[in-house]
């Protein structure tokens, strides 16, 4: 066949009104709330942007994802080596390309805010934000590994929330500065390139942000999560409204300059000779506070407050950041039970 | 039908799908929400049953494996306390368990007992109030392609977590297991994979197909392959681990015929001489057709059979015996008395010979075959009876045996037949200082070989160099042993190294093989080295009893792995000062693998060295030892000759 075939002006007015109906199927279907997952995966996608930056030796990307939140191009990111340059790239998805401003960051949330010039464009509105409870099926955008360029859109992972738990109430469990709630998800959504994507109930609806890759170091598993927008709105707001100003980092903890130590209770545990020695007690000292309060040879420190501790290297550690005037309660083993024993360094408070 | 009508049915038809499409949206909106409320409820239900466990103290580094000293998942199995968990999570051996319960109480726990077939822990904890125990679904209920939620409860918050999937398969891991692909990691290790009901499938672990550590199947993490053990099953072993009984595989001991073992039937070749199918009554050649009254038409079946079942599991075995059926009833057994294999005490004359039967070569001083009067140019012809045709024949019909059992050998000596009783030996460790020749016939110098003398061999896609040695007297109708012998350098800038083997090795092929990294061999070489034997065995006629592989050093210590990789394939390790790096696999009838190991003994592995002497020993390998001095260095040309020599022993009987 060669070129198109004439037809009727009836069948064209018909060919026509069927378009037009089929057209008006489509917008009720985006408006209402039964959008199929690929009306939804592709209305979304026009949102999230491929940003290029530094990086790009030593196994370091030097790519990541962002959201578009505003019409006139802010784009929510997260803050990390990528956007350490004076040239950061973002790329809609319809391939149209812009030099990035960074308005502002906070590294505490490791929270971005980059500012492209453009006009009208699909975005994300952080106020209309949803929270996602434990089995909420959520989609995944980002630009996992590079994998899109110009104008190819990012990619979309489907999966369920796993469980909302805070990060790293335990020391160390995650090599991050970020201390908060997080989504974890059942995908494996945080890869290369991803961090900066969004997280979406399956309407489309913003959940939360993808965040950096992040091993946890308690039981050597990569996690996949994302950061709720809940947590960030303020400070996305601040940096947008130019009000922001950077914190100064917050250290884990106080730590006290007169802290509680081993000596200062009066008790000494066995050679610390293997990386998890547990932490038995093997002296304690007459008259000390560890002898008043009751604690005894061969009892197994295994929480110091809430906090499990695993081994004497740990339990020095925590001790360090318990102020000397304060007191601290130590749960122990003591053959096959628990005993809580409170222990206080003032002179005068010993037990009854 | 004029072309306006056509168009409109058209459109009508494309819009048919949209309209489709917009019903199926809606309902797929409720059916989302009904998915996820779904979800939610299965996994309340089984939550107050859901504990998190907690450990104090232990290794940091097990198998390899980094632990983390994170909070892992059990189930509860009993109101008064009992609460299992995957072995996986006390591989580092803790010292002390914490049960977290639903509620966000800790309490102490003990270790009963461990499963080591299923990789399960069984933990006990003392309470005042009842557990919750959640319900099984039953094994025969479930379905390839349901949904199953993978729960566990280890992050902060005490609130469990949960990963959404199917049941991808049943009968995983030889019946041990149901496969999902839900994500199952250390995250959920020890809790349950549950229904939409919130009813139990199975007890998540990690396995794995071929290993048993306890960390085997790590490695699969989080990959979209899950296992999971029926519930029901654990709750059969539940009354044995109450005890504080340990569970292991059961053994039958029986070695089948070689063959595919996803098409061949199961016909025992050998029952271990002590072993339970060898009390039982059990015969070579019988063929296993049933196993508690399941039919068994492949190797592969027997399989999933028996490494399901714990030592101590009596099973009902039925085997076809030529026209007839035998039923046996064996117990199983922890474990099988170390094989070793027997000796008559001679070698093999190598002439190829229409007569049945195997001509002694050579007997060894002192050998049974020795004591019973047995001389050079005898003729074997039956072992108990039985005719054996050839040298192979014969050598599997003693494999079979046990040292010190006496058979009835049939031979011809000077044309008379005779029958001698003999109680089998051990194999020899000291090499034969002198040895007739192996052969009476010269070969046709007419006859047709392939190439000859010393040349390079290329294997594409490894840049490893590769040179062979084929003696000039190489003839196809005369298969020679082979050596590889592995060279830990990437240059083969010691041309001298292969020239070294050659004065000694004329019923040798030698090939001298250089790793790809200078001083060291790399796991991913031991497809080189297996190429290099496939060329070698397709071009030249090689005895597979006398193909041998050794080195020295790094090449030593990768000839030991590629052997116990491929055991088919070689009977010998030959090495110089190189100590075992890898487990080696249990002696088995079916593949006789002989040691020589060369050592100086003033080097910084002897230690090493000496542990692998005494496991090799301890495990019933015959090895030969050589001391070479104080210090380390190359093999001399007597050394070299005494290793030729031990190769071309490797066809004893």
């Amino acid at each position: 066949m060669t070129g198109p075939a004439p037809r009727s002006t009836a069948v064209r007015r018909v060919v026509a009104a069927g378009l037009l109906l089929a057209a008006g199927l489509v917008v009720c279907s985006a408006s209402s709330a039964a959008e199929s997952s690929a009306e939804v995966i592709a209305r979304t996608q026009p949102k999230l942007v491929k940003i290029y930056g530094a990086g790009g030796f030593r196994r370091l990307e030097a790519y990541q994802s962002g959201m578009l939140i505003s019409p006139e191009g802010h784009v929510l990111t997260v803050w990390s080596y990528v956007l350490d340059t004076d040239r950061i790239t973002v790329t809609l998805d319809d391939g149209r390309r812009f030099r990035a401003e960074l308005l502002g960051a906070d590294p505490q949330l490791e929270v971005a805010v980059l500012k492209i010039d453009a006009e009208d464009l699909a975005c994300f509105d952080l106020s209309e934000a949803v929270e996602a409870p434990p089995a909420t099926p959520v989609l995944a955008f980002s630009n996992l590994f590079g994998i899109a360029s110009g104008a190819e859109p990012v990619s979309a992972l489907h999966g369920y929330v796993s469980v909302k738990t805070r990060l790293a109430a335990r020391r160390g469990a995650f090599e991050t500065p970020y201390r908060g709630e997080v989504y974890v998800v059942d995908a494996m959504t945080n890869n290369p390139g991803a961090a900066g994507g969004a997280l979406t109930d399956d309407k489309g609806r913003l959940v939360g942000m993808l965040g950096k890759e992040l091993r946890n170091s308690l039981n050597n598993t990569w996690l996949n999560y994302a950061v709720p927008i809940s947590k960030m709105e303020s400070v996305v707001e601040e940096i947008r409204s130019g009000q922001f100003v950077s914190r100064p980092q917050r250290a884990e903890g106080p730590k006290p300059d007169n802290a509680l130590d081993l000596a200062t209770l009066g008790l000494r545990l066995v050679p610390d000779v293997l990386p998890r020695t547990p932490p038995f007690v093997d002296v304690v000292r007459q008259g000390s506070p560890a002898q008043r309060a009751g604690l005894r040879v061969d009892d197994l420190v295994l929480f110091v407050g809430e906090r499990l501790v695993q081994s004497c290297r740990d339990l020095v550690a925590e001790l360090a950041l318990v102020p000397r005037d304060q007191g601290v309660k130590l749960t122990v083993m003591r053959g096959e039970r628990l005993v809580e024993i409170r222990l206080s360094t003032d002179a005068g408070g010993s037990d009854q | 039908m004029n072309r306006r009508h056509g168009t409109v049915v058209l459109l009508l038809a494309a819009m048919l799908p949209l309209l489709w499409t917009l019903s199926v949206a809606v309902a797929d909106e409720t059916l989302a929400r009904r998915e996820q409320q779904a979800i939610r409820a299965a996994v309340e239900r089984v939550a107050p049953s859901v504990v998190r466990i907690e450990t104090v103290g232990g290794l940091e580094v097990a198998n390899q494996v980094l632990f983390g000293t994170g909070p892992t998942t059990g189930l509860v199995l009993s109101s008064d306390g009992y609460i299992i968990s995957s072995a996986f999570n006390f591989a580092a051996r803790p010292t002390s368990v914490l049960v977290g319960l639903p509620d966000g109480s800790r309490v102490p726990a003990r270790i009963v007992a461990t499963d080591f077939n299923r990789m399960l822990t069984l933990l006990k904890i003392e309470i005042d109030q009842p557990l919750v125990v959640p319900e099984a679904v039953p094994t025969d209920e479930m379905r390839v392609g349901q949904w199953a939620i993978a729960v566990g409860r280890t992050f902060d918050g005490g609130q469990p977590n949960l990963s959404v999937g199917v049941l991808s398969a049943k009968q995983r891991i030889w019946g041990k297991a149901v496969q999902t692909d839900a994500k199952v990691s250390p995250a959920n290790y020890g809790g349950p994979l549950i229904d939409i009901r919130g009813q139990v499938l199975g007890l998540l672990v990690p396995l794995s197909p071929s290993a048993s550590e306890a960390v085997a199947g790590v490695e699969w993490y989080d990959s979209g392959i899950g296992f999971a053990i029926p519930l029901a099953d654990v709750m059969k072993i539940l009354p044995r681990l109450e005890k504080g009984q340990n569970l292991v595989r059961g053994l039958l001991g029986i070695n089948l015929k070689p063959g595919n073992q996803f098409a061949d039937p199961p016909v025992v070749a050998i029952a271990r001489a002590g072993s339970p199918a060898y009390r039982a009554g059990i015969l070579p050649g019988d063929r296993i057709v049933s196993v508690d009254g399941h039919a068994i038409g492949r190797m592969t079946d027997l399989l999933s059979e028996l490494k399901r079942r714990y030592a101590g599991d009596q099973i009902e075995l039925a085997v076809r015996r030529g026209e007839e059926q035998h039923a046996f009833t064996v117990e199983l057994v922890a474990k099988l008395k170390v094989y070793e294999h027997p000796f008559l005490g001679v070698l093999p004359l190598r002439d190829a010979s229409d007569e049945p039967g195997t001509v002694v070569r050579f007997v060894y001083p002192e050998s049974p075959a020795a004591k019973a009067g047995i001389e050079p140019g005898d003729r074997l012809l039956a072992l108990n009876g039985e005719a054996a045709a050839d040298r192979d024949g014969l050598q599997r019909r003693i494999d079979a045996l046990d040292v010190g059992q006496r058979v009835l050998l049939d031979l011809s000596h000077d044309g008379q037949p005779r029958q001698v009783s003999i109680v089998l030996g051990s194999l020899p460790l000291d090499v034969p200082a002198e040895l007739p020749p192996a052969r009476t016939k010269v070969a046709e110098p007419s006859e047709a070989r392939p190439r000859v003398g010393t040349f390079a061999l290329q294997i594409p896609e490894f840049e490893n160099k590769c040179r062979v040695y084929v003696p000039e007297s190489f003839r196809r109708s005369q298969p020679r042993g082979l050596l590889l012998w592995l060279c830990a350098s990437a240059d083969v800038k010691d041309q001298k190294t292969i020239e070294r083997w050659q004065p000694w090795s004329d019923g040798l092929i030698v090939a001298t093989l250089y790793s790809a990294n200078a001083g060291r061999w790399l796991r991913t070489e031991a497809a080189f080295v297996e190429k290099v034997a496939d060329a070698i065995q397709v071009d030249y006629a090689i005895d597979p009893t006398r193909v041998v592989i050794g080195g020295r050093g790094a090449g030593g210590e990768m000839a030991y792995a590629v052997a116990f990789a491929n055991r088919q394939r070689y009977r010998g390790v030959a090495v110089n000062t190189a100590p075992l790096r890898v487990p080696a696999p249990q002696n088995e009838p079916p593949y006789r693998l002989a040691f020589y190991l060369a050592t100086a003994t003033k080097v910084p592995l002897v230690g090493q060295i000496e542990v692998t002497i005494r496991q090799l020993r301890s495990m019933k390998f015959p090895l030969t030892l050589r001391r070479m001095g104080e210090k380390a260095r190359a093999m001399n040309d007597n050394e070299r000759a005494e290793l030729v020599r031990w190769i071309d022993t490797l066809d004893r009987i």
